[in-house]
């Protein structure tokens, strides 16, 4: 009894890991049997999980675009036929130049396909995530075509604003959308969610029957990066005063006038009863004078100009600190890294149609 | 005198090396002195002017200040009585009645000189002590002052870093004169205004007026002094 619990409770721990473990190639592998034997709801389910499987288990290229055209197959078997165009244009997106085995579909899929390709755009839109430094290195998003399309690229925002345009005009086989992480002032854009988008120019639009829209989403985030803090500005307590006041002005009077009548007097405290020479009345009347000079000088309303260049240069001086920290930091955040990780991407024609 | 001049110089090259070694500050200048001297002995007075040239340092650390001044020059006689019969202790002091009647009437070469230790008590306030001399020769004849004072001296500022105000009184501790000596007394004033020239400039102009009046037995002399000097670094 004891040993029955224990097989329970060890298969109910790992049955659920060994699912998670089965790969997408499996899946694959196993949708393709169901559909070779007819088992085409199963086949739908596998084919499609198989489609899902995301990051280092995700379907290369060439075994997704298999999986597409095994999937458009099964739809059309099961009757689902909008399903099955979707998931044709799907395939067209993702390699323009595929091309089913006629000895392996039958033709009823073959007519399928080759509607979709003649309907859909015939751009295929292909990028593998990067970390880049904005304004020195660039993403690179890749446009294929059989044809020779004429094309506008945009980074947009997630609110549909235009951050960046790569590309306008026309193409043939392929072209490398170079972009430098930056928006169109030259500043790195914040983090969060944009698309690239591609839509046929209107010279283009204006031949074809149906307009469509190419998206490639994408996420990008900035490595964070240290900065220093901007310096506060000067105190009001750092600043002398600019402007004379009545008790500054008599401090600048009293050591003169103080000193004048001391020079005066003294003699007659030092040498009483000595004929003092007028000497004493030169420098102590200079000295009176200097200090109505300094009483005027400080007098209210005068300005000081000593204490204006003082506060002058202090203000400069920050203004000087501030301008050099905010160029260090937008050296520091120049040399930041951008993390940009592209999503699936998706197709609209003008039908509303998004495989 | 060459000597002196050559101390001076020496002092004036080393000084500011050492001082910058230590993180001291360190005062130099020079000047002219109009001196006015009234000498009285006994009852016999005389009236001297003439004029003195100096030189002056100082070495300023937070609170202590070492100061060292130096003049020498010559005054000559104005008006002089001459009564008779007197001369008591000018005798003592000069080597002689007659020689006092010839020295009253002759002109003087002065030396003065202060070496003084002050403490800055308050930033306007610093109290000094230290000896002053002065000393004069007269034909063979030689008389000198030598006196210990206790002093202070405050500063007013009228224009910050552009002008100030100072002020110094002073009393004599003890004091001699003449040799044999005689015990000697006296005290004395100093007052002025400094000016920075010019806004940033290390050097400052002082307009000052100097008086102190030394007395002993029989003996008294007053000098009075108008000066003009320039000073490099900021005055303390």
């Amino acid at each position: 009894m004891n040993r029955l619990l224990a097989g329970f409770i060890v298969t109910a721990l790992l049955v659920p890991t060994i699912a998670r473990a089965q790969s997408a190639g499996s899946l694959l592998e196993q949708g393709i049997r169901a559909y070779t034997v007819r088992e085409y709801d199963g086949a739908a389910w596998l084919l499609r999980h198989a489609l899902t499987a995301e990051g280092a288990n995700a379907l290369p290229s060439s075994e997704t675009a298999r999986a597409l055209m095994y999937l458009t197959a099964t739809e059309v078997a099961r009757g689902q036929r909008d399903s099955a165009v979707s998931a044709a244009h799907r395939l067209m997106v993702l390699d323009p130049r595929y091309r089913p085995d006629q000895q392996t579909f039958p033709p009823d899929v073959i007519a399928i396909f080759q509607n979709a390709r003649r309907s859909a755009p015939t751009v295929s839109i292909r990028a593998i995530g990067d970390t880049i430094r904005p304004g020195a290195d660039a993403f690179i998003v890749r446009l294929g075509s059989t044809a020779s399309p004429e094309v506008t690229a945009t980074v947009n925002s997630a609110d549909g604003r235009v951050v960046r345009t790569l590309y306008n005009g026309a193409f043939r086989d392929s072209v490398d959308l170079r972009w430098n992480g930056l928006d169109a002032s030259g500043s790195p854009p914040p983090d969060g969610r944009y698309a690239v988008i591609v839509t046929p120019s209107a010279r283009e639009r204006h031949g074809a029957s149906a307009s469509w829209t190419l998206r490639l989403p994408i996420e990008v985030a900035h490595l964070p990066v240290d900065t220093l803090p901007l310096p506060a500005a000067p105190s009001d307590s750092l600043m002398r005063p600019e402007h004379g006041d009545t008790k500054d002005a008599v401090l600048a009077l009293a050591p003169g006038l103080g000193a004048s009548l001391a020079i005066i007097l003294v003699p007659k405290l030092v040498a009483s009863g000595e004929h003092a020479s007028s000497a004493r009345l030169i420098v102590g009347g200079s000295v009176a004078i200097a200090g109505i000079a300094a009483f005027l000088s400080h007098h209210p309303g005068q300005q000081l100009a000593a204490n204006e260049r003082y506060n002058r240069s202090l203000r400069d001086n920050w203004k000087r600190n501030v301008a050099e920290i905010s160029r260090r930091n937008a050296d520091r955040i120049r040399q930041t890294r951008m993390i940009i990780r592209p999503g699936a991407p998706s197709l609209t024609t003008s039908g509303g149609d998004t495989p | 005198m060459r000597r002196i001049l050559g101390v001076i110089a020496c002092a004036a090259c080393a000084v500011p090396a050492a001082a910058q070694q230590q993180r001291l500050q360190f005062t130099a200048g020079g000047g002219a002195f109009q001196e006015i001297v009234q000498s009285h002995v006994d009852s016999n007075n005389s009236r001297f002017t003439g004029l003195l040239l100096g030189a002056e340092g100082s070495l300023v650390s937070d609170r202590f200040i070492i100061r060292l001044r130096y003049a020498e020059g010559k005054v000559n006689p104005r008006n002089a009585s001459i009564p008779s019969g007197g001369g008591g202790a000018l005798a003592n002091v000069l080597h002689g009645t007659a020689a006092a009647a010839a020295v009253d009437s002759a002109p003087r070469d002065v030396v003065e000189g202060e070496a003084l230790v002050g403490f800055r008590a308050l930033p306007w306030l610093t109290l000094w002590a230290g000896p002053s001399a002065r000393a004069y020769t007269v034909g063979d004849a030689n008389q000198r002052w030598l006196i210990w004072s206790g002093r202070a001296s405050v500063r007013g500022t009228l224009l910050p870093g552009r002008m100030q105000t100072f002020l110094e009184l002073w009393g004599a501790l003890s004091g001699n004169v003449g040799n044999p000596p005689v015990s000697a007394s006296g005290r004395g004033a100093d007052g002025g205004l400094e000016l920075r020239l010019g806004e940033a400039a290390a050097f400052w102009g002082r307009l000052g007026y100097r008086i102190q009046s030394t007395h002993a037995e029989g003996l008294r002399e007053t000098v009075e002094s108008l000066t003009l000097s320039l000073v490099y670094g900021l005055p303390q």
